[in-house]
């Protein structure tokens, strides 16, 4: 507690810095891994973020310590190199580009994990710390990185920002970019350049290798909840700050526990839980409205069958047949009549249910529905009187007021439906 | 029967396009005139969609050019719009119906600037025209087809172009949409537009085109309707085998250069 506190207070101007330096990598990953992940690119994030490795091992090589300039440039040059190579190979062969991805992607690497190795062996003091760029540590940011990172970060957020609307187009349709004059070409290379930096930023934080899942994940969560684009551009970018923020937070309170994988850890939660919960498209709450519907289904059943009682001039059904009518369904009646009761719809005494006066009402509504779209069916679709009752069961249940008032127009006021059954109508209303 | 004319809209000279070492349009040399409805016609696999790609620069042309009033299109783009067909994108894109037409504005506001109210007034009037007003918030993804259809339609009149070139735009539309489609059409020929339309049915293209251009990798006919419209340039366009054209196009892809690409 005492750590979140300090953490959390940014009383530490190096607990300050390195959330600027995490929130800026988070914003400017999250925005190009939006549209990275609108543009079905998402495997060649995965490829750049494990080719920047051999780059930061040569660097590393080359300048003999991990000054960051060094670090940046080596890791964007082979991360561009790759996709340079997958988008000739792709072009020039008749090889699919996920085959082409994969290979690329496990050659570069390889190839890094055998210089890094290589490295380790001569034993030079100022190696320790290299294994920091596979997965990352938020805490090892120093000033000198803050600026380097911080500034590409800060770029590639300008950048987005300034050629929103170009990216936008290109995106959804490149042909159309290119017939209004865009130049579809510098833009792609300008995008597949972004993406590299992107992915350079968050090397020393959140490692390289999982650099590619804080491009891709938060998009892939937001889209869950929203369908325009400038609002899933936002809803991404907070979704990267919690997770890099929180990352950050478990390196500080838990020393020598990497960043990246916390990251990566929150983030998959979040996109779990919106995949369970998003308010449109979740799982959990399609479930619930199926639920729902089905539950309401039952209890306008009850009606319709005490409804059916009251025509025949019964008053009431006897709770037992009503349980007889939904035979394996004892549960879910007794449910539905619970509710029903608590609706004021229905009385219950000595096992007779009864209808109450705005019990009848809804009854008769749904009665009135179905009758409707029965004669409505019969009449304007020409379908046969004995084929429409099972549409007529589902449609009951969900035709809106307006929509039956439309319904009642058109068939002019009917009396009965093509049972010769009558429409059942609230004399209150006209 | 192919005729051409002088001070033409649209000029294509001996044009060539392969894809790799598939050749797909043959020597192609057609002039169009300027104010008219013009269909293009042919069947699947023609290269209809190819010759439109190909004029609007989206694809390089083996050997010759096209020229749009008489200039290099680089010079006249925002003059000239362009429909593809309506399978080409991913309708689960992000976006409302209003955000697409929008799009339709972009090349008139040039980079970092932000489509305003006036470009949102005007993509509402143009959703209007093909009758889209009511979806302009929808998703895209949850319109039908034949809407998605006409959204790109509307972003194309956004653009407020001399001339259209357009993709299939009656795929998936249903016959009152499509006459709705054509007599707004024809109110913009009539202004002095051209548009161009790929089409597929020859029994309305008789009645809604003024001019037809019938293609099966070679041209086949360009000129007036009625000129046009035969049973035998029919037959050699729909009914003709093309076996020597499909027999050399065999012959390049065998071997281990496209002999067409200079
Ligand atoms: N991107 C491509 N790469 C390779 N070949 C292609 C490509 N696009 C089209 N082709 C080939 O070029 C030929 C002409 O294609 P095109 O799309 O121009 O035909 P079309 O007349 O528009 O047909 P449709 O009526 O089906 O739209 C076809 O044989 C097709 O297989
Ligand atoms: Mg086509």
């Amino acid at each position: 507690m005492e750590d979140f506190i300090y953490f959390f207070s940014f009383q530490d101007p190096n607990v300050l810095m390195v959330v600027v330096g995490i929130s800026l990598l988070s914003i400017s990953a999250a925005m190009v891994g939006t549209f990275t992940f609108l543009d079905k690119k998402a495997l060649i994030g995965d490829a750049i973020s494990h080719a920047v490795l051999p780059g930061v091992c040569l660097a590393f090589m080359l300048s003999g310590n991990k000054n960051p300039y060094w670090i940046v440039s080596g890791a964007f040059i082979t991360g561009a190199l790759s996709t340079y190579i997958i988008s000739w190979i792709s072009n020039y062969t008749k090889l699919k580009e996920d085959t082409v991805i994969a290979a690329v992607l496990s050659i570069f690497f390889g190839l890094g994990i055998v210089i890094m190795t290589q490295l380790q062996q001569t034993g030079n003091a100022a190696l320790s710390g290299l294994d920091h760029f596979i997965f990352g540590n938020a805490i090892s940011i120093v000033r000198k990185d803050l600026l380097v990172y911080g500034i590409l970060a800060l770029t590639i957020i300008l950048v987005i920002l300034f050629f929103y609307k170009e990216f936008k187009v290109m995106v959804f349709n490149r042909s159309f970019a290119q017939s209004i004059g865009l130049p579809v070409k510098r833009l792609e290379f300008l995008f597949n350049s972004l993406m590299v930096l992107a992915v350079v930023t968050g090397i020393q934080a959140i490692g390289v290798v999982l650099m590619a899942a804080l491009l891709i994940t938060p998009a892939a969560a937001a889209k869950f909840w929203t369908d325009r684009l400038d609002r899933m551009l936002i809803i991404a970018v907070v979704f990267s700050l919690i997770s890099g923020i929180v990352g950050a937070y478990i390196s500080f309170a838990l020393p020598h526990m990497p960043t990246g994988p916390w990251v990566v850890i929150v983030l998959s939660l979040i996109a779990f839980l919106s995949f369970f919960f998003s308010v449109k498209k979740g799982v959990l709450t399609k479930w619930i409205a199926k639920r729902n519907y089905q539950r309401k289904i039952h209890s306008d059943h009850i009606l319709k069958a005490l409804f059916g009682a009251w025509e025949k001039g019964k008053q009431g059904l006897k709770t037992e047949n009503i349980f007889n009518i939904f035979p394996g369904k004892n549960f879910k009646t007794q449910y539905s009549i619970n509710k029903l009761n608590k609706k004021g719809y229905i009385t219950e005494n000595q096992s007779i249910i009864k209808l109450t006066e705005s019990g009848l009402t809804e009854a008769k509504r749904i009665v009135r529905l179905h009758r409707l779209w029965e004669l409505y069916m019969t009449e304007y679709m020409n379908i046969a009187p004995d084929h429409v009752h099972d549409s007529a069961e589902k449609l009951e249940h969900i035709i809106t007021p307006e929509l039956e008032s439309k319904l009642d127009r058109n068939l002019n006021f009917p009396k009965a439906d093509p049972h010769h059954s009558i429409i059942p109508r609230d004399p209150k209303k006209p | 029967m192919i005729q051409q004319i002088d001070n033409p809209v649209v000029e294509v000279h001996d044009l060539m396009v392969s894809y790799g070492q598939n050749p797909v349009l043959w020597n192609i040399d057609l002039t169009l005139p300027a104010g008219a409805l013009i269909g293009i016609l042919g069947p699947n696999g023609a290269g209809k969609s190819t010759l439109i790609k190909s004029i609007m620069g989206l694809i390089e042309a083996n050997s010759g050019y096209s020229r749009i009033f008489d200039q290099e299109l680089n010079q006249v783009r925002n003059r000239v719009s362009y429909v593809p067909q309506r399978e080409s994108v991913d309708w689960d894109f992000p976006a409302s119906a209003l955000d697409i037409v929008m799009m339709g504005t972009y090349h008139h506001l040039g980079i970092f600037k932000r489509p305003g109210k006036k470009e949102k007034a005007l993509a509402m009037t143009c959703l209007e025209k093909v009758n889209m007003k009511a979806f302009a918030n929808r998703q895209i993804s949850e319109l039908s087809g034949g809407q998605q259809q006409r959204v790109f339609i509307a972003r194309a009149l956004a653009q407020e172009a001399d001339i259209y070139f357009m993709d299939e735009p009656f795929a998936g539309v249903d016959m009152s949409t499509e006459k709705a489609l054509v007599s707004l059409f024809q109110e913009m020929t009539a202004k002095g537009k051209t548009v161009i339309v790929v089409h597929h049915d020859i029994y309305s293209a008789g009645k809604y085109f003024d001019w037809l251009i019938m293609l099966n990798m070679h041209l086949i006919a360009s000129g007036p309707t009625e000129q046009v419209l035969t049973e035998e340039l029919l037959t050699k366009t729909y009914g003709g085998k093309l076996s020597m054209l499909t027999d050399i196009g065999e012959l390049i892809k065998k071997s281990d250069f496209n002999p067409l690409k200079s």
